[in-house]
């Protein structure tokens, strides 16, 4: 357990940069959200605990950096068990806050196995397409997809559709990277979603059963399609959250003085709608300034992935591009109407300590990748 | 691999543009419109009101909940100017059965106070009639709309009416002192608890009124519904009282005074009662079980907005009908007052049950003052162990302890221990108005004047400047019978939200632990033991052969302001194991003999024994006045006269 300063000399700054200037930012639009500023507001507990969350997240990765990355490989099936276990645990004894069973009580805190489960994934697919090259048929495809398959089912389960999707994400960029036959993919994937579009829509025409989908979340697709369709009801989160970033204009309308904000017209406003806080209250140039740090994270963990001294490191970085990727871009895109709601957060930036620790730690990760990335001279 | 990394990075690049140009259009392109619809230029907030809490009993049966109503409402912005405002509510009158005085005096009053735009009341709670013609002249009558709302429902509007209290519309001054203490959910024409619980417990009840977003254009109508917010309906209150008891306790006490007023019409010596109030409470925690005050008033007159007039009757009503006796009567206690005395004579002076006390006379003289103090039973009683002096209410003997509570501390013990029982302060119950009452506190705060011997064996019997209220009397009570703990007397006992989640549970709550060994309170439960059941005592003609054993203590106090006194009883039941405390107050009773019955029919009532005939036949024979406390002679002018002299005396001295 030793680390070389030297180790150092390579880390790409932007990246710590960039995250803490999100994390910052997130934290003003939770201020607003939670009405800190009204008096009758008990809102500073959840700047409090944003905060010990953000702290024990840069505690964590800076820990990561006295191990060699590769040591997550050797472990691999030890953290792939494990974390079916404590899914497992969830699932029996887990608590119940909104919609489903996702939330473990360890005495002093609560935390959402599903959110770790994400980067358990990617270091696990990592090691598994890690030794091979050539990816061509469908034997390759049975121990990845097995590997992805129990994850998937345990969080379905718990009703948690959308970090379920961001697995499938993650299993289809880490194949696709890894090199598997295109057309092999196309078939799979393509053919996977086709039968979930016929499955649905033989579910609304015909009433035949819905494995998987609870009927909230058929809504939320319906309502996506359609957001008119019932403004009281099912459409109501996306028509409000559109008014509340449409309505920021160019320059927002300030922090703290959102109307849609204050006013609650936005649902769950300090976690999945964040973004519609910041939207509003800091207008297109906030939005835009949000959109840049992300682009300029990506970037450099593009870098990173290009860069890396061997195929575990790459797959390792694809895989949490893949997964910050798809957090971004669903969730920014479903305040917009761009995608359908499914409750997942904004990584640095919504509410949520578990989500903010996994975050940082997988930047963790990364930045581990990064430092090894050359060998060294002595 | 490389290559793939690189298709991979551009398909990200790709899609963030996606979103860039997407914030670009809502924001920028869209971003006016957008704007317009947040800001209400195009938006219209509708309140939606939130349904008030119900008021249900410990059983779970329902007090008060909520009906709906039709209001009649006057959109003064949607009336052209060349119509007349005062033809337009003629028409309405003249259509309807509605008066046209009474919605002209609505309209002139709520014109000045409202600016929304959301109309104001002209009358609420118009009934199906009206609602259908003003439907069908709708196109005659512009700017005139009939809204729903909801009203309360009272499922007996005259039970617990003081308890519950009324709701009315929010007055300018609640509106100012909400808006000060930063509550801006309370708007012009809200409905608000005004009285009894719904004021006390408003916070509470009133839930969170939804608001309905809707797109509007520039003429104000609507075109589309762009969302809404539920309504959250406000908490139910789940009182201690059980409903039947409560209504029974009312029944009891409401026959009871009703009789006495109608035998003092035919009998031109007595006096007619002008009200009176009987209260049940759980001796062991605070609970009230049954609150009842005479005369009471009918709480749905209030659903349809109280017109000045039926207003003035009931404030004009000489009998008072709005106020609680409970806990708004500050007035002396009498001989209720005697176990007070007694606790001190017990603790300061070393008396017991057996201690012996002579009357010789039925006089009793402070020193250097020629006229004498009397008993209520003139010519003496002889000897009387301590026990005997409570049950039988002899005031020689309450003089002689108060003298000597005089003579070894001035009055501050006396004083300080019926500060203990709480006499002189506010109980706390969970209501928005309690009169604290007065203890002459002179002896302990010489700042609030002298304090003569005079006054301490006035106040052994409870007269001279003290004044309490019955829920303190049945709290002291309470205290003796529970053996020394002062609970706070409470209501409310749960409020759940309409999830059935209990949101608050009270908890008894002492008020104070008294410092008074148990064989005090043993020897005040055997003097009230033969108040009740000695064949001496002066409550024996109710509870001597009654099925419950019951202890107690009457009284029957100079009012101060009239000739006639105020009768009480006070008591707990079973007296080895007390479950209920029950204290009887009659305004201008005249004798505490009339109050016996009312508790005797409680009791009997709470632990439901059948009547049995003798006790109704008991009732005939207290008017025979052997068995009244009343200080003969002494009557109030004359003891304030006497007040006034020994003062002068002593501080000439």
């Amino acid at each position: 357990m030793q680390l070389n300063k030297k180790l150092f000399k390579n880390i790409n700054i932007y990246i710590p940069i960039t995250m803490i200037l999100l994390i910052i930012i997130g934290m003003f639009a939770i201020s607003s959200a939670v009405e800190i500023n009204r008096v009758d507001s008990n809102g500073s507990i959840y700047l409090k605990k944003q905060i010990i969350a953000a702290i024990l997240g840069i505690i964590a990765a800076i820990f990561i950096q006295f191990f060699d990355y590769r040591i997550f490989k050797e472990y691999y099936q030890l953290i792939f068990g494990s974390m079916v276990i404590i899914l497992f645990m969830t699932h029996l004894y887990g608590s119940n806050i909104g919609g489903g069973r996702r939330w473990i009580d360890i005495g002093f805190i609560n935390f959402q196995p599903s959110e770790v489960s994400k980067i358990v994934l990617v270091l696990v697919l990592a090691t598994i397409l890690d030794r091979k090259d050539e990816l061509d048929s469908l034997k390759d495809m049975i121990l990845p997809f097995v590997y992805f398959l129990i994850p998937f089912v345990l969080i379905i389960l718990e009703n948690d559709l959308g970090t379920a999707l961001v697995l499938l994400v993650i299993l289809i960029a880490m194949l696709y990277v890894a090199g598997f036959n295109k057309k092999f993919l196309y078939g799979f994937f393509g053919g996977g979603f086709l039968t979930v579009i016929t499955l649905i829509s033989s579910h609304i025409f015909f009433n035949t059963p819905l494995p998987f989908l609870k009927e909230y979340q058929l809504n939320r697709l319906i309502a996506f399609i359609n957001p008119n369709i019932d403004p009281q009801g099912i459409g109501y989160n996306i028509i409000q959250s559109k008014i509340a970033i449409g309505s920021g204009r160019l320059t927002g309308k300030g922090l703290f003085e959102g109307t849609q904000n204050q006013l609650n017209f936005l649902p769950e406003k300090h976690t999945d709608f964040i973004f519609s806080v910041l939207g509003e209250e800091f207008g297109f140039i906030g939005v835009l300034i949000v959109i840049t740090l992300f682009i300029i994270l990506f970037w450099q963990l593009f870098n990173i992935a290009l860069e890396a001294k061997d195929r575990y490191g790459k797959l390792v970085v694809t895989g949490i591009i893949a997964m910050f990727f798809f957090h971004v871009v669903e969730n920014i895109g479903m305040t917009m109407g761009l995608m359908p709601i499914t409750g997942i957060p904004l990584p640095f930036i919504s509410y949520g300590g578990t989500s903010l620790v996994t975050s940082i730690t997988a930047i963790g990760i990364v930045l581990n990748i990064n430092i090894r990335k050359k060998k060294l001279h002595f | 691999m490389e290559d793939r990394i690189k298709i991979f990075k551009i398909i990200l690049l790709i899609i963030f543009a996606v979103l860039i140009l997407r914030s670009f259009q809502l924001q920028v392109i869209k971003g006016d419109y957008f704007y317009k619809l947040s800001e209400g230029n195009r938006t219209s907030f509708r309140p939606i009101s939130a349904p008030r809490g119900k008021i249900i009993d410990r059983d779970g049966e329902i007090l008060v909940s909520n009906k709906l109503s039709h209001d009649l409402y006057l959109l003064p912005n949607e009336i052209s100017p060349e119509i007349e405002i005062e033809t337009l509510i003629e028409n309405i009158a003249n259509l309807t059965s509605l008066k046209y005085e009474n919605l002209l005096e609505n309209y002139e009053f709520s014109k000045d106070n409202i600016n929304n735009r959301n109309g104001l009341i002209l009358k609420r709670n118009i009934d199906k009639e009206n609602m259908v013609i003003l439907l069908e002249n709708s196109e005659e009558l512009p700017g005139v709309l009939v809204r729903e709302s909801s009203v309360r429902d009272y499922v007996y509007s005259e039970t617990a009416s003081h308890i519950i209290g009324y709701v009315g519309e929010i007055s300018k001054k609640e509106l100012e002192k909400y808006s000060t203490q930063g509550i801006s959910s309370y708007h012009v024409q809200d409905m608000i608890g005004k009285s009894g619980l719904e004021k006390e417990y408003e916070s509470y009840l009133k839930g969170v009124n939804g608001i309905r977003q809707i797109e509007v254009n520039n003429l104000g109508e609507k075109v589309k519904e762009l969302g809404s917010k539920a309504p959250v309906p406000g908490n139910d209150l789940i009182l201690n009282i059980e409903l039947d008891f409560q209504r029974k306790t009312e029944k009891i006490l409401n026959r009871h005074i009703e009789r006495l007023i109608k035998e003092a019409e035919d009998d031109p010596e007595r006096y007619p009662p002008t009200g009176g109030s009987a209260v049940v409470m759980n001796p062991n925690n605070g609970k009230v079980l049954a609150m009842a005050s005479y005369p009471d008033f009918d709480l749905s007159t209030f659903t349809s907005g109280l017109s000045e007039k039926d207003y003035q009757g009931l404030t004009a009503n000489p009998l008072k009908p709005m106020l609680d006796r409970n806990t708004m009567a500050a007035v002396p206690p009498g001989s209720l007052f005697k176990l007070v005395t007694g606790t001190a004579g017990i603790k300061f002076l070393n008396i017991n049950a057996e201690t012996e006390f002579e009357d010789e006379n039925g006089l009793f003289y402070v020193p250097q003052w020629s006229r004498p103090f009397r008993n209520w039973h003139p010519g003496g009683e002889g000897v009387l162990d301590f026990t005997k002096a409570i049950a039988r209410s002899n005031n020689i003997i309450f003089y002689k302890l108060g003298y000597r509570l005089y003579e070894k501390y001035r009055g501050e013990k006396l004083v300080q221990t019926a500060l203990n029982y709480g006499l002189g302060s506010k109980t706390n119950i969970d209501l928005p108005e309690e009169k604290a009452g007065e203890v002459p506190v002179a002896p302990i705060n010489e700042n609030k004047g002298v304090w003569n011997p005079g006054d301490s064996v006035n106040l052994s019997i409870g007269q001279g400047g003290l004044l309490t209220t019955p829920l303190q009397l049945v709290n002291y009570i309470s205290a003796i019978a529970n053996k020394g703990t002062l609970y706070r007397p409470y209501l409310v006992d749960k409020i759940v939200n309409a999830d059935g989640e209990i949101v608050y549970h009270q908890q008894p709550k002492v008020l104070k632990e008294l410092d008074y060994n148990e064989e005090l309170f043993n020897i005040l439960h055997e003097g009230m033991e033969e108040v009740t059941m000695s064949s001496y005592g002066t409550a024996r003609s109710t509870f001597r052969d009654f099925p419950i054993s019951v202890a107690g203590k009457t009284g029957t106090a100079q009012s101060g302001t009239t000739d006639v006194s105020h009768g009480w009883f006070g008591g707990f039941a079973p007296s080895e194991e007390p479950q209920i405390a029950v204290l009887i107050f009659i305004e201008n009773g005249s004798s505490s003999s009339y109050a016996l019955p009312i508790g005797g029919d409680i009791i009997k009532e709470y632990f439901n024994v059948e009547k049995d005939s003798k006790v109704e036949n008991g009732e005939e024979n207290t008017a025979e006045g052997e068995n009244t406390d009343t200080v003969v002679d002494n009557n109030s002018s004359d003891l304030e006269k006497l007040d006034k002299y020994i003062s002068e005396v002593f501080s000439s001295n």
